[in-house]
């Protein structure tokens, strides 16, 4: 258990490292896209690639976030219910949820989409449109994004069995899920800063 | 048992998507679960090809190429950033100045920011801490009704979902195969209507029952004469000349509407800052403080929606410019670091993240719920009922309003909607339409008590503990979560109400886009007729 504990430390760490990279991306994104609205309205001109860019970061990084996402527990839960149980209940749930509900799809996803990166890279595949971007990179996001994500729910899974078994404490993160994770906590601390 | 599976496949897998959906786990895996195992089912008893399986990534790469959705990382991270550029103080302050003399000012204002707000940022987060922070204090302090003051701010606040720019319009328009230009036009008129209610409720208790609002008194003002005049004089000459002036441009077709707002608001902001650099006294303190800190807001107002309405930007390009700018307002005023930005960043990813997930996940599953014609079952349940439109509508309207209980509107928009949108076309309903009417009925899901976000965040502003007033230095009582409760039930009333008059007068959102603005004009009415005659929409004429 100690090895898999330490496994599932491991994948922590590279989702943390991996979700605090790709969210610059969100930066890139702004700029990318203002620039364009800017550019074609002022000097009449647009650039498919320029266009493509755009989403091509906004997939990057709400794929590679996936994992991230997974470990800050922030994908939304109905917590009706969720929220007045047992935090054994709770990890019972994330256990097996995680064992029958992401796992599957996951992988399978990942299995799937990994043909379809090979292909595109073999063929070194570009966007229909004239002066598009090459296909590749972003077809080859889908199966390391589902990985990545597909290995946090290994994580979360190995986390919540050690509680179950009393070797860690509750691993689940504090905190309500919201659109918003700014606190106010942290506006008031700005406020006095 | 097999031969009862396969005949009622569609009805149970809705209902394993309820038991499953409820357990807690997180919605876009139980979602994507329930589609794979009734996927799996449907194939055992060859009701389905595995080629529905194998189709998966293509639909990934739908969600990932798909232009509109890129909207909501820019307006979440725009509203982030506006949350902390000390944008919504410093018109808080100066508004609550402007309003507070007047009975219940403090309440009009609150709803007046709260409307400004909400057509800068499609966030609820950011304007509701911002009123609790700065608005609720005072209005305790001067002996405001608790109830009054908590719902007042978590109504308010609850705006930035049905004014445009918003999240809601944007997921709405994708679900249903609108544009967002024709959705954001098409809310403009209700979701100002609803505020101009709010502000309605709070004349109509400052009548009834003016102790429960007090102006405040005159110590309070502080943006006032050296003479100790209020300054209004000056303020109402100022909005007068404006308004003319706009008015004029665009009525003798000198520049679009837009245009001249914006050229009026920029030589105003010229003039009030000339003014107090330069001292010019031209203006009274009042008024130039009010010109300069309307001046952000109204920027990124005309950066956002005004370059959508004048089609120079699409949505998504406005939502990167409104970021833009909000990045630049935080430089300006100094609250820009890199914690905040990191901050900002990482909620964004973080939300665009399980947004996109959930639309993974609602894939998945209607991908199959289609497949075994779960979605005729739907249909013929809608189809069927009494009174048509109207009747489909109002059990439609229920039905979510219900629901917003409990789900929050993405799970809303993303299970719901695309199971009523095939239904609501084909009983002639005019999508935008429909879309800004559950907008408006779905706002209402940060309202409910005890789960509405609007709440929540309000709750962990409020204080909990009896406190002194820095000001008056009296000890005060906590807002309770009671209070808080109590509070919204007359907006949430307000909304229905809204609701209701949506319903009646259609034109209201459909009215707006008839006149052509020349944003995809042929997208507007697609296949949807225009009502029927069984409703007449009202002539003003």
């Amino acid at each position: 258990m100690q090895l898999l504990l330490t496994f599932s430390r491991l994948i922590d760490w590279l989702n943390e490292r991996v979700g605090q990279t790709a969210y610059w991306m969100v930066l890139a994104a702004v700029l990318v896209s203002s620039g364009n609205a800017v550019v074609r309205y002022v000097f009449d001109y647009s650039s498919n690639a320029w266009l493509e860019l755009q989403w091509y970061l906004y997939t990057s990084f709400f794929l590679l976030g996936a994992g991230y996402t997974l470990l800050r527990n922030e994908h939304v839960r109905i917590d009706i219910f969720y929220s007045r149980l047992s935090p054994r209940t709770r990890a019972w749930i994330d256990l097996l949820g995680g064992l029958f509900f992401l796992l599957p799809i996951a992988i399978l996803v990942m299995a799937l989409a990994w043909p379809v990166f090979t292909e595109s890279f073999a063929l070194h595949e570009t966007s229909p449109s004239a002066n598009g971007l090459l296909r590749w990179p972003v077809k080859l996001m889908i199966p390391v994004g589902f990985c990545l994500l597909a290995l946090q729910g290994v994580s979360e899974i190995i986390k919540r069995a050690a509680f179950l078994m009393n070797l860690i404490p509750d691993p689940t993160p504090h905190h309500v899920h919201g659109e918003d994770e700014l606190t106010p906590h942290d506006l008031v601390e700005g406020e006095e800063r | 048992m097999s031969a009862f599976i396969i005949a009622n496949i569609g009805p149970l897998m809705f209902a394993m998507l309820i038991i499953l959906l409820m357990i807690g786990y997180p919605v876009a895996f139980s979602l994507s679960a329930n589609g794979l195992l009734f996927g799996a089912i449907a194939i055992h008893y060859g009701l389905l090809g595995p080629e529905l399986i194998q189709a998966l990534p293509q639909r990934v790469f739908g969600i990932m190429s798909n232009d509109t959705l890129l909207a909501i990382p820019f307006f979440t991270f725009m509203g982030l950033i506006l949350e902390r550029s000390g944008m919504a103080e410093d018109l808080l302050d100066t508004i609550g100045q402007m309003f507070g003399p007047i009975r219940g000012g403090l309440a009009y204002a609150v709803v007046f920011v709260g409307a400004l707000l909400a057509a800068t940022t499609g966030v609820v987060a950011a304007s509701v801490i911002s009123m609790g922070l700065i608005s609720l204090p005072i209005m305790l302090r001067y002996g405001y009704d608790r109830r009054v003051a908590a719902g007042v701010i978590a109504a308010s606040g609850t705006l930035a979902q049905i004014i445009p720019p918003s999240l809601v319009l944007i997921v709405m328009a994708d679900q249903l195969g609108r544009s967002v230009g024709d959705m954001y036009q098409g809310a403009f008129i209700p979701g100002l209507g609803l505020a101009a209610f709010y502000a309605l409720w709070v004349f109509v208790v400052s009548i009834v029952r003016p102790r429960l609002m007090p102006a405040l008194p005159l110590e309070a003002i502080t943006v006032r004469e050296s003479s100790g005049k209020a300054g209004y004089a000056s303020l109402l000459a100022v909005v007068v000349l404006a308004v003319a002036a706009a008015y004029s441009l665009a009525a003798y077709e000198i520049f679009h509407p837009i245009w001249a707002c914006a050229l009026v608001g920029g030589v105003a902001y010229i003039a009030a800052l000339a003014d107090k650099y330069l001292n010019l006294q031209l203006l009274s303190r009042l008024a130039r403080q009010v010109v300069i800190v309307m001046m952000p807001p109204l920027a990124l107002i005309f950066l956002v929606l005004g370059t959508i309405f004048l089609g120079i930007a699409t949505p998504t390009e406005g939502g990167a410019m409104g970021s833009a700018g909000a990045l630049i307002l935080a430089f300006v005023n100094r609250r820009l670091d890199l914690k905040l930005l990191k901050q900002a960043m990482d909620t964004t990813a973080k939300l665009s993240s399980f947004v996109m997930f959930i639309l993974v996940g609602s894939t998945v599953f209607s991908l199959v719920f289609r497949g075994v014609n779960g979605d005729l079952w739907v249909e013929s349940l809608l189809i069927s009922l009494p009174g048509g439109q109207i009747g489909f509508l109002i059990v439609v309207n229920a039905l979510a309003f219900v629901l917003a209980f409990f789900l929050d509107f993405f799970e809303l928009a993303f299970i719901i909607v695309p199971l009523l949108g095939p239904v609501a076309a084909k009983l002639g309903i005019d999508l935008i339409w429909f879309g800004v009417l559950l907008g408006v009925n779905m706002q209402t899901s940060f309202m409910h008590p005890p789960f509405g976000y609007a709440l929540f965040y309000l709750r962990s502003v409020a204080p909990k503990e009896e406190y002194t007033d820095r000001v008056t230095g009296k000890r005060l009582a906590p807002l309770t979560t009671g209070q808080i409760y109590w509070g919204v039930i007359p907006f949430v009333i307000i909304q229905v109400i809204m609701v209701g008059i949506v319903i009646a007068f259609p034109t209201m959102v459909t009215g707006v886009l008839d006149k052509g603005t020349g944003i995809n004009p042929n997208t507007i009415h697609f296949e949807a007729p225009p009502p029927p005659d069984s409703s007449p929409p009202p002539d003003f004429r």
